[in-house]
């Protein structure tokens, strides 16, 4: 008897370890269940790489050691690349410039796109205003507002609401703007665009206020501190940074929010009990699709007129971005008022102004690798597009 | 059957029109009684069609193929809402998800989202330095880079705002808007340890500079333990070199995470000890929360999920009671592989279980499916879908309690159609 239960027991625990077994086996065949373990930095899964296996793929084992193509770059070509900058100011040029300098190339550069005094209003981002008043935590009031009813306010996010350092700024304005042809200002336009903008955003620097005849330059630019400096979590400053942002990416049923598994009568963890839920419908439909929305499984209607000429594809990816439209104060292609007045002047007499620049009209429309002669087509088709 | 008889099939319904043309042409044409289950004949299947009677054109006429022409408007679609002042320089245009099948996306489908418009690199100008906290800095050509072993991986790109504009309530009507910020596809390139490994990387090095060499040199900042798992330097997709609009000839492929994180038209990383805090890093790509405070650093793209069929683009109006029709959809996460989707027809009260099918990879999309009868009643239908980080889809509710509705980034509450008594299919929300 005796004998017999041990035998069983036996038994039963072979099967019970086998059967786990069979179900290990059978994880490692689903498709989908991949070994893995938690812990990556952004709070996903690792999954690792061994005898030639990653998840689904193979790869090579081989050693790659030794591999090396390419070459050392010169200590010229580094200098010419390694231009960003951090915001403790590494990387920040030699260079200054004034409010008052910033606010004449700010009017004729970046005004049409960005609005008097960086104020928006032409769809472009709006770079200054909206307030800064804090809270008793130190966190910008305005932008705790939820848009949860039609006509509430926006949190708005400008430099001086919401960017958390102002050598972003320089080093953005530089690589990126103007927007038609970017890199195109010098370090002292830069600082003095930079002064600029900070002034219009009520920026202090040392607890001066930046006057008019204020200038800019890297030790100052440093010295800066927008009112959202501490606005932005987890920590990502120090030796700590990266710990810091696996720690908060851990705990994302707390930090960014997960729903619940539930199947059946469940009810919506996120409602608070009192108020009813709803369906909620479009309200406006969008309309301008480009192109149009269609389904029909039919031929394309025939195109008309046949080819584009080499001027209106020049036109299209270097002069359109200002002429297309007449917000940027450029005459509009198509507008025959428009187009009359600037050929009183005489073809020749445009054609200089096209090549050399006008007002807020950059040299070749910012394209330098246009030939004289490829302008003229250009300005030729403009003008014929425009009667 | 002409152009005009084929719109008015897609709008009525398609088994109503042969019912219809059963009954008048078995009368007109024979005046014998037949039984009602008989339809009338096809003149498709009756006659010979065009292009068999016709040769077709020569086989090399289209160097670079093209799709069918009957299928000109599966395509790529955007708005002046989706761009700054109606400049599509700066703008997103939507892949039509809806309208593909499995899990790769063609090639002139990818969605696209530009900054400073699509640069156009010339291969043999195009050069990438990596430097800083590195015993050897390297600079590369195009052929060079190729010379290195090469891996493909089959990944989603999604940018964080997908579904940005429906935060505050139901904005797009259709699946194509609504959650065509992303697409997948296959990726080849070299994994980025592959070089470090050779060019040392130093102890300090704590993050990495990406930068792009268009106009706007876009660039972002990574951290170092995410470059030495799973970030590869990519330059093909789907078996071609990159698209101009994907970053050709080269961009950074950081799986799972935002696509603006995966930095186009490449020219240089760098090393470094510290986060650099570039634009796109600050003023934007930051989720802004109910507290004031905003997220930085936001990587992984979310645990989500969307019905594709039914949609408002490929709804159920032809379908009759007691038709069995398999409802489809597409799941992805960025923080592991998709583990099941579970869909409720009732706006969330009770689920079922769907099944996935074919390839189900990491931090790439899955197809999921359910058959289902269809019963001719007005439903509320949702997906959610789980992976194995331990991610659930949120309702719409619980991610607004947690985050708010001004987060603009990495929206993955569930979408639901409404699917009308007459099949239309409609995108709505359900919220307090
Ligand atoms: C042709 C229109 C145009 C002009 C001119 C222009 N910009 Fe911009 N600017 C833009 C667009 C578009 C963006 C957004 C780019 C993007 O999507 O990343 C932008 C973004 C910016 C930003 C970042 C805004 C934010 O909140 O993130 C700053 C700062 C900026 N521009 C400064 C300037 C300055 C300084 C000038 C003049 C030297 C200038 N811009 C000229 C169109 C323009
Ligand atoms: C960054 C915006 C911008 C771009 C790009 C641009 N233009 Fe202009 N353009 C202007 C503005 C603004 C004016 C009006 C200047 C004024 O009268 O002060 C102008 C004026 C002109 C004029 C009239 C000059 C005159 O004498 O009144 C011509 C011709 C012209 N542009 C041609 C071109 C061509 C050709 C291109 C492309 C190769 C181009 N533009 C690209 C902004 C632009």
């Amino acid at each position: 008897m005796f004998k017999l239960d041990r035998k069983l027991i036996i038994i039963g625990m072979t099967l019970a370890l086998s059967s786990t077994l069979a179900v290990a086996a059978a994880a490692e065949c689903i498709p989908g269940v991949y070994k893995s373990k938690p812990g990556a930095i952004d709070g996903g899964v690792i999954y690792p790489r061994k005898d030639g296996v990653y998840t689904a793929y193979r790869y090579n084992t081989q050693s790659t050691k030794g591999v090396w193509f390419g070459r050392t770059p010169t200590a010229n070509e580094i200098k010419a690349w390694d231009t960003d900058v951090l915001p403790d100011g590494t990387g920040l040029p030699e260079g200054e410039g004034s409010v008052e300098e910033g606010d004449e190339l700010y009017e004729a550069q970046c005004a049409v796109c960005h609005g008097e005094f960086g104020g928006g209003g032409k769809g472009y981002p709006q770079l200054a205003g909206g307030n800064q008043d804090k809270d008793e935590n130190g966190i910008v009031k305005t932008l705790k507002n939820q848009r949860l009813e039609p006509g509430m306010d926006a949190p708005k996010r400008t430099i001086g609401t919401y960017w958390p350092k102002a050598t972003t700024l320089f080093s953005y304005i530089r690589d990126a703007m103007p927007y038609a042809h970017p890199k195109s200002l010098t370090n002292d336009q830069v600082y003095a665009i930079t002064a600029y903008l900070l002034a219009q955003n009520d920026v202090e620097i040392d607890g001066q206020e930046m006057d008019d005849d204020f200038v800019l330059n890297k030790d100052k630019l440093v010295k800066v501190v927008l009112a959202n400096a501490n606005g932005f979590y987890p920590d990502i400053d120090g030796p700590k940074g990266p710990d810091n942002v696996k720690a908060f990416f851990a705990d994302r049923a707390k930090n960014i929010g997960a729903g619940i598994r539930c199947m059946k009568d469940c009810k919506d963890p996120g409602m608070d009990g009192k108020t009813e839920a709803k369906v909620m419908k479009i309200k406006y439909e969008m309309k301008d699709v480009v192109p149009p929305y269609a389904y029909a499984k039919d031929l394309p209607p025939e195109t008309e007129g046949g080819s584009v000429s080499k001027a209106e594809k020049q036109y299209d990816t270097s002069c359109k971005l200002c002429h297309g439209t007449d917000t940027m104060g450029a005459p509009k292609v198509g507008d025959a008022t428009a187009w009359a007045a600037v050929m009183k002047k005489g073809m020749d007499k445009v054609l200089v102004n096209a090549i050399k620049g006008i007002g807020g009209m950059p040299p070749k429309g910012g394209n330098t690798d246009l030939s004289d002669a490829d302008i003229k087509s250009i300005v030729e088709f403009m003008v014929g597009a425009s009667k | 059957m002409n152009r005009e008889q084929e719109e008015k099939l897609t709008s009525a319904s398609r088994r109503d029109f042969f019912k219809k043309t059963a009954s008048v042409s078995a009368v007109a044409a024979t005046g014998i009684m037949v039984p009602s289950t008989v339809l009338a004949d096809d003149p498709n299947i009756i006659h010979h069609v065009k292009w068999g009677t016709t040769l077709g054109y020569e086989c090399n006429k289209y160097p670079y193929g093209m799709p069918s022409p009957y299928e000109h408007n599966v395509v790529r679609r955007t708005s002046a809402l989706m761009s700054s002042a109606g400049d599509m320089h700066a703008a997103i245009s939507m892949t039509p998800i809806a309208e593909l099948e499995g899990i790769i996306v063609p090639n002139g489908l990818h969605f696209t989202r530009t900054h400073n418009g699509v640069a156009q690199v010339d291969p043999t100008k195009w050069r990438l330095m990596i430097h800083g906290l590195v015993e050897k800095p390297i600079v590369l050509t195009l052929e060079q880079l190729k010379r290195y072993p090469n891996e493909s991986r089959i990944l989603f790109l999604e940018c964080p705002s997908n579904s940005a504009a429906e935060w505050k309530g139901p904005q797009f009507g259709t699946a194509q808007f609504v959650k065509g910020m992303m697409s997948c596809a296959e990726w080849t390139g070299v994994r980025l340890k592959t070089i470090l490994d050779e060019l040392g990387l130093k102890p300090e090095a704590k993050w990495m500079l990406a930068e792009g060499s268009d106009g706007s040199e876009m660039s972002r900042t990574l951290p170092v333990e995410k470059v030495l798992d799973d970030v590869m330097i990519v330059y093909a997709q789907n078996g071609e070199a990159l698209r101009n609009e994907q970053g050709y000839p080269v961009r950074l492929m950081a799986p799972g995470w935002e696509a603006n994180l995966c930095v186009k038209w490449l020219k240089r990383l760098e090393f470094g000890d510290k986060p650099w805090y570039a634009k796109e890093e600050t003023s934007k790509y930051t989720a802004l929360t109910a507290s004031g405070k905003a997220i930085q650093h936001f990587y992984a793209l979310e645990t989500n999920s969307i019905i594709t069929s039914p949609a408002p683009e490929r709804d159920w109006k032809d379908l009759e009671k007691g038709d069995l029709v398999e409802i489809e959809g597409l799941a992805w996460s960025g923080y592991g592989t998709i583990k099941g989707v579970d869909i409720s027809f009732d706006g969330g009260k009770n689920w079922v279980e769907a099944q996935l099918k074919g390839l189900v990879l990491p931090k790439a999309w899955t197809r999921f499916s359910y058959m289902y009868k269809y019963e001719g009643k007005p439903l509320l239908l949702q997906s959610r879908s789980y992976d194995d980080s331990g991610n659930v889809q949120p309702t719409v509710n619980q991610e607004k309690a947690v985050v708010g509705v001004e987060c603009v980034y990495h929206r993955n509450a569930m979408i639901t159609w409404a699917v009308s008594d007459m099949g239309e299919v409609s995108n709505v929300q359900i919220r307090s």
